[in-house]
């Protein structure tokens, strides 16, 4: 238990940034929009968290200044893609090479500086034995990814804005002669997906390491993007990827760590092995699903109506 | 609304051309205008990074170095979009094609003779080549998409040279640096204009743009690749395979990529160090979309970003700016490229206030 419990810590503040970046991207690609600027809209987020953090100190500020900042820049990607038609994965991209330029020089002031670790959320009598530790010794955001997890299960599931939104990815033309907005729809999206980026990107230096570096997300982004296709776009399961990918992670910290049998491998490799489990992981659910797959229908495709 | 846009029969060639330019003198207004805002010398950092580099004559060595790689590299990209297969898997394979090189270089150290260096370039095509394997036989066998694979694979080479020059490659004499020894003098890139940095990889990236340039617009191949980008269901028709069009396009954009990487690890570094991946593979990206997905234009959107790399620094030591800001100045002229070619499909149209027509 004393061993285990640390693990499953260290696991699930490894998992929660993917999670709740892949989270915020499902819903766009449910409405038909392929973002690919997830991790620039990280870093993003990363270094608005981080500054929120440096001058006022309160990490609920810090992460709310996280979602303002990855929404901000998502209306680039939402100006470009969804008014002026511009092509998706060009776009996606360039907003990745936007945010590691931007974050990088906002963050420039802030090197060496470091910040204040986000606290648990409950109290912390609560968590004096190790195993009520492992229950009510996170921070907000882990809780909150949990809840996220079934708050866009049942939206998507179970309310009529969410059916609209799956309309609007599966057949943007039929949704738009109805009378919905297309646009409209897939701004909102995008600017969900954005805030649920900057968030992501906030919890590297709130929870994980409490300073700002370049490039801290390390392509946690794409990883997030690669999960929703594994997760065939269902919520449920892409809590299942995370914490496998948080599980791969955990592994690389402690073989660097110098512990045991995990060292015998050497640490690059470690530090390589959440890629090459993301490229292990799309090629086990492309073999397994047959020729149908969950895709929205409309995904990455341009709305062009004819009137 | 007294403007509308409205589809045009056929995609502008002008606006084609134009928008390039026109992205490139937006970003310069716009960046000027913001990075005046967050405080910083706006005009002086337009003026430092987009035209010292041209009016100072002592850095035109220095852009052809590094519009070189971009040129080699964007090349290859330019021709896998064209065919709608999308490698932004580049840096990884710029780095694997130096790797190889490097192991040739290192293979052969104490050796000398003018087959060594032809031996790494070929060592560094090769391994760029197969490195894009991996993403195009995953998309070819397993409709896996290969911007993720690609990509995935970029961050694990980077960690491939961490391994091999921190252990088996690691320089005997190099007091603990995780870096390779300096490569002989058979293995290093020869400088074409005596007393500059200029190396044989300028010539190299002008002759492989031309030569792209010529099969795409006059070979088989050439058409292949467009036509199954553009119209997919005429190429199937017509008897293309789409999986031989992927695996074309994943060959040549890495094998491309391998030969910038082999280039520029035998001509400006000289060994392999842990700074080997200078994100040449990402601004490719924005070099081949700059010029159209035609390898002539990718000269000069090669050139184009080079200046501003160039410019970047410059603008570091003159007046403070952040290395940082180059990218986002890059980045602008993608947006602004990306944004524009709105204006290629579409025209503006000025609407009369007449009453609308059919207003049901």
């Amino acid at each position: 238990m004393e061993i285990i419990i640390p693990i499953l810590v260290t696991l699930v503040f490894a998992a929660t940034p993917i999670l709740l970046a892949a989270l915020g991207e499902l819903v766009v690609e449910k409405a038909g929009v392929l973002n690919l600027g997830v991790e620039g809209m990280m870093l993003v987020g990363a270094i608005a968290g981080f500054a929120g953090q440096f001058y006022t100190g309160n990490p609920y500020f810090a992460l709310l200044c996280g979602a303002v900042a990855g929404a901000a820049v998502s209306l680039i990607f939402g100006f470009l893609t969804l008014s002026l038609s511009a092509n998706q994965t060009a776009t996606g991209l360039a907003l990745t090479i936007f945010g590691t330029g931007f974050s990088a020089l906002a963050g420039a002031p802030f090197s060496a500086r470091p910040i204040q670790l986000m606290g648990p959320l409950f109290p912390p009598e609560l968590a004096t034995h190790p195993l009520w530790r492992g229950v009510f010794g996170y921070s907000a955001p882990v809780y909150f990814s949990f809840f996220m997890v079934f708050a866009i299960w049942y939206f998507l599931q179970k309310t009529r804005a969410g059916l609209i939104l799956r309309a609007v990815g599966e057949n943007d033309l039929s949704a738009h002669s109805i009378g919905y907005s297309v646009r409209g729809v897939r701004y909102l999206a995008v600017l969900f997906g954005g805030a649920m980026a900057g968030i992501a990107g906030a919890c590297f230096p709130l929870l994980l390491t409490p300073q700002w570096a370049e490039r801290m997300t390390a392509g946690r982004g794409w990883i997030a993007v690669a999960l929703v296709v594994f997760a065939s776009w269902r919520p449920l399961r892409l809590l299942a990827g995370a914490y496998l990918f948080g599980l791969v992670m955990t592994m690389e910290l402690y073989a660097k760590a110098g512990g045991g049998p995990l060292s015998v491998i050497p640490s690059e490799l470690w530090a390589a092995l959440p890629y090459l489990a993301t490229i292990v992981v799309l090629v086990l659910i492309s073999i397994r699903r047959d020729a149908s797959t969950n895709a929205p229908a409309c995904l990455g495709k341009p709305f062009l109506p004819s009137n | 609304m007294p403007f509308r846009l409205e589809k045009r029969p056929e995609p502008s060639r002008l606006m084609q051309y134009l928008t390039p330019a026109a992205a490139v003198a937006l970003t310069m207004v716009v960046g000027a205008i913001i990075f005046s805002l967050i405080g910083y010398d706006g005009m002086g950092a337009v003026r430092e990074i987009f035209l010292t580099p041209l009016t100072n004559a002592y850095k035109w060595q220095d852009l052809g170095v590094k519009a070189a790689p971009l040129i080699i590299i964007g090349v290859g990209l330019s021709i896998a979009y064209r065919a709608n297969v999308w490698n932004i898997g580049a840096e990884g394979q710029y780095v694997v094609g130096g790797l190889a090189g490097t192991w040739v270089a290192l293979a052969t150290y104490g050796m000398s003779g003018p087959w060594i260096l032809p031996l790494m370039v070929l060592a560094g095509v090769v391994g760029g080549m197969l490195y894009a394997a991996i993403p195009a036989l995953l998309r070819t066998r397993l409709n896996v998409n290969e911007i993720l694979t690609s990509l995935m694979l970029t961050y694990a080479s980077v960690q491939l040279i961490y391994y091999l020059i921190r252990a088996p490659w690691k320089d005997p004499m190099g007091m603990g640096f995780p870096q390779t020894r300096m490569f002989a003098e058979a293995a290093r890139l020869p400088t074409i204009i005596p007393g500059t940095i200029v190396h044989l990889g300028v010539p190299i990236a002008l002759l492989v743009a031309l030569v792209a340039w010529f099969i795409m617009s006059r070979s088989v191949f050439g058409y292949q690749m467009r036509v199954v980008g553009t119209a997919p269901h005429a190429a199937r028709y017509g008897g293309f395979s789409e999986n031989r069009t992927i695996w074309l396009a994943m060959l040549v954009s890495g094998g491309l990529a391998g030969l910038a990487g082999v280039l520029e690890v035998a001509g400006p570094f000289q060994r392999m160090v842990p700074g080997f991946p200078t994100n040449y593979g990402f601004t490719a990206i924005i070099v081949a979309f700059l010029g159209r997905l035609n390898p002539l234009g990718v000269v000069f959107a090669g050139i184009v970003m080079a200046i501003t790399f160039v410019g970047g620094e410059v603008a570091q030591t003159t007046i403070g700016l952040p290395n940082a800001a180059t990218g986002i100045f890059q980045a602008m002229v993608l947006f602004f490229l990306l944004g524009g070619d709105l204006l290629v499909r579409y025209r503006l149209r000025r609407v009369a206030s007449t009453p609308a027509t059919g207003a049901a």
